[in-house]
């Protein structure tokens, strides 16, 4: 064996070894899990874990604070304005989930029809949700506009109607936050569940036919048998937007007028980071988690389901 | 009338004031020192646009005078506070930055004690006023140095009092009463901000509660005060003045008491000059604006039973403690508050920000145009959130909640008897308060 050759002899062990061990299907596994693994650490479990210990202590953006057990949490509690931003946020999130299910469902359902101009049509009711949320908002802003609203134009000078107090009166505000979040969600479900309709096979609504069965009953024995697992995730994932949703409530009101508007995500802003509270901040962002962990698991279980099925 | 251009900044002149000036003179700024370093600072966006083209303007001389890096980074509005919450909260991005007199009691333990600098600075011009001392000092050092009050007047169309016969503004809250009765039946109502609006919001309704007696912690600032008789009179008349205003008001955000008097909606509103200034700049192009400028005029606030007080929007420098230049930022500073600079960014503002240096009252950093001549007067009026106690995280807290806002407004939209909100507004003071004590 020549001198030259003596370096590259021990290479082809060590490659072998390298193989054998790729060859592991536990070590690959591992291998290409742990990209995905590091990077839920660093940016979900690291920023969650450090709420909750944020969450347990009286920290301020000065001061890392000392460990107050549940104080916050029981503070909260007794705090009305906390407590109106809880039924608010419940209010907003059904409101908001059950009109934008209606309205995402019929502008579904019309936009699988077949009319002129049909691909504009389906690319321009996006617009809302591909929108920064900021200028949709600001749009929506100057719309309802206290002074100078043109939806009170209309009403005056075109149905001779009062103008109305969309950003005055608490009701109507949170009436107008709620409009604003369905027009901007509805376009995601409204073109989420025609994805989904175009994949069912137009025999079965030929089969359907033959055997008799009207439009409506076409509807509901084909249609959202079909449509259903579909929608169900497009829901789950639209309450979990809305629920946390900050934009639109602090875009248009700031959480007034007189908290009738306030959420739980503008709230835990207020208190964190413009009061500097990031405990107390931390715990009302914590109280959101109940709903949201119990409709992330009830989807993913589904989805593990749906998966073995 | 446009306002007046920027007088630019040259970097001799930077330097011969530095000479004259013992605060610039100094050798600890000597180019080699600060050589290689780097300095960024976190601003908004002032108003009047040639106070911040004066900032980068200064950035510029201190970068070629010194040899070090500075950077002006800026954020719209709001945004800017939560850049600074984040600067504090991690240690990193930032050297110097733009905050509010309340930053300085959020932050102080993260916050360089600039105490040398700041007597320094005061003596410099005639010494700082209380209300600097009380928004840049923490338990008895400078943690920050302020930069301006951003003072509130009223904002009033004469040629509507006039219609009304009101012949001057209000000296009194119930000849305010009066006269916003008549405007109302003239249909030009006055209007008084009740939403979340972050800055117009307490600029006024503090002012009302202060005139009628009322206060929202003891001097101590722990004690929660605001249950008091001249409290719920206060509610009071804001309750009966409410009837006479556009109901909107309650969901007025900054700016739109400004859209409203612009748009001939509203008779009165309590501003700083920037619907002046905008009208103003307007003028010559525009004649509805042409006709606000000639027929609006600023006057002071009312005397209530207890006295005639503001509340502006206080404007202060924070030097990050984490920053790992503290000689540039200083060096910055020293620029800053230069003769040669400083004096020339207050009159190019106009009154925007007015000084808080007494030295100030006779030097020529005053506006000339006469409608702008009462923002000199409204120094010794400013009190600070959280009185009779000193400014505190509690009661920025409260600001931030609207507590106070929100008790006039319950009470004027008639949600709540003006007892009751008051009694509101206590317990929300008391968890607030509460929280500190524990």
């Amino acid at each position: 064996m020549s001198a030259t050759t003596l370096p590259a002899a021990p290479a082809r062990p060590r490659a072998r070894r390298l193989a054998s061990w790729l060859d592991n299907e536990r070590t690959l596994g591992l291998l290409l899990v742990a990209p995905v693994v590091i990077l839920l650490a660093a940016l979900v479990a690291y920023p969650f874990f450090t709420a909750i210990r944020s969450a347990l202590s009286d920290q301020t953006l000065a001061d890392a604070g000392e460990f107050v057990g549940l104080d916050n949490f029981a503070n909260l509690f007794q705090d009305d304005i906390y407590l109106r931003a809880l039924r608010n946020t419940l209010v907003y999130t059904a409101a908001s989930v059950v009109a934008k299910l209606v309205l995402g469902l019929a502008l579904a359902l019309l936009l699988n029809e077949t009319f002129p101009f049909r691909r504009l049509v389906r690319a321009a009711v996006l617009l809302p949700w591909i929108v920064p949320t900021v200028l949709g908002t600001m749009a929506w802003l100057w719309m309802f506009n206290p002074n100078f609203s043109v939806l009170n134009w209309v009403l005056t000078n075109i149905f001779g109607l009062r103008g109305l107090p969309w950003l005055t009166d608490p009701a109507l505000a949170m009436v107008s936050v709620i409009t604003v979040n369905v027009w901007r969600g509805t376009p995601f479900l409204g073109i989420t569940v025609l994805a989904a309709l175009q994949s069912i096979p137009p025999d079965l609504y030929d089969a359907s036919a033959i055997d008799g069965a009207n439009k409506l009953q076409r509807f509901r024995y084909v249609t959202l048998p079909l449509v259903m697992p579909v929608l169900l995730t497009a829901l789950v994932l639209s309450t979990i937007w809305t629920f946390s949703d900050f934009g639109v409530v602090y875009g248009l009101t700031q959480g007034g007028p007189m908290n009738a508007t306030h959420v739980l995500a503008t709230l835990a802003f207020r208190t964190g980071l413009t009061a500097g509270q990031i405990g107390e901040g931390a715990a009302i962002s914590l109280t959101m988690l109940p709903l949201l962990l119990v409709l992330i698991v009830w989807q993913l279980r589904r989805i593990r389901r749906s998966a073995v099925a | 009338m446009t306002p007046p251009r920027t007088p630019v900044l040259g970097r001799r002149s930077l330097l011969a004031a530095g000479a004259a000036l013992p605060l610039l003179a100094r050798p600890a700024i000597a180019q080699n020192s600060l050589k290689g370093t780097k300095l960024t600072i976190l601003a908004g966006s002032w108003y009047v646009p040639e106070n911040n083209t004066q900032l980068d303007q200064l950035a510029a001389e201190v970068s070629k005078d010194t040899g070090m890096e500075v950077r002006v980074e800026r954020f719209a509005g709001d945004e800017l506070g939560t850049k600074v919450a984040s600067v504090i909260g991690t240690g990193r991005g930032a050297d110097l930055g733009v905050g509010v007199e309340f930053d300085t009691y959020l932050y102080a333990p993260k916050l360089l004690d600039v105490t040398d600098l700041a007597e320094e600075i005061g003596k410099q011009y005639g010494g700082w006023f209380d209300v600097a001392r009380a928004a840049c000092m923490v338990d008895g050092r400078w943690k920050s140095l302020c930069i301006g009050q951003a003072p509130a007047a009223w904002n009033y169309r004469t040629d509507m009092f006039a219609a009304a016969g009101v012949d001057k503004f209000p000296d009194t809250f119930d000849e305010l009463l009066v006269a916003a009765k008549k405007l109302h039946a003239k249909g030009t109502p006055i209007g008084m901000t009740l939403g979340h609006a972050s800055g117009d919001a307490r600029s006024t309704n503090y002012p009302v509660l202060w005139a009628f007696g009322g206060k929202e912690f003891e001097a101590d600032g722990k004690t929660v005060a605001i249950n008091s008789p001249e409290t719920i009179a206060a509610t009071e008349w804001y309750a009966e003045c409410f009837k006479y205003m556009d109901p909107g008001v309650t969901a007025w955000l900054d700016p739109d008491n400004n859209q409203a008097f612009l748009a001939g909606k509203c008779s009165a509103t309590i501003n700083v000059n920037t619907i002046y200034l905008a009208a103003r700049a307007a003028a010559p192009t525009d004649p509805v604006k042409k006709n606000i400028v000639e027929n609006m005029n600023h006057g002071l606030w009312p005397k209530g039973p207890a006295g005639r007080y503001a509340n502006y929007n206080i404007n202060v420098w924070l030097p990050f403690a984490a920053s790992p230049n503290p000689e540039g930022q200083k060096a910055f500073l020293r620029a800053w508050y230069s003769k040669n600079f400083l004096p020339n960014w207050t009159k190019t503002g106009q009154s925007y920000f007015i000084p808080t240096f007494a030295g100030f009252d006779a030097m020529d950093v005053w506006p000339d145009d006469p409608k702008l001549k009462i923002f000199r007067e409204l120094n010794k009026l400013n009190r600070l959130a959280g009185y009779a106690g000193p400014p505190s995280p509690a009661a920025a807290e409260a600001v931030s909640k609207y507590v106070l806002v929100d008790m006039f407004a319950k009470a004027c939209t008639g949600q709540m008897k003006p007892a009751e909100a008051v009694k509101w507004a206590e317990r929300q003071y008391d968890q607030i308060a509460k929280k500190r004590r524990a």
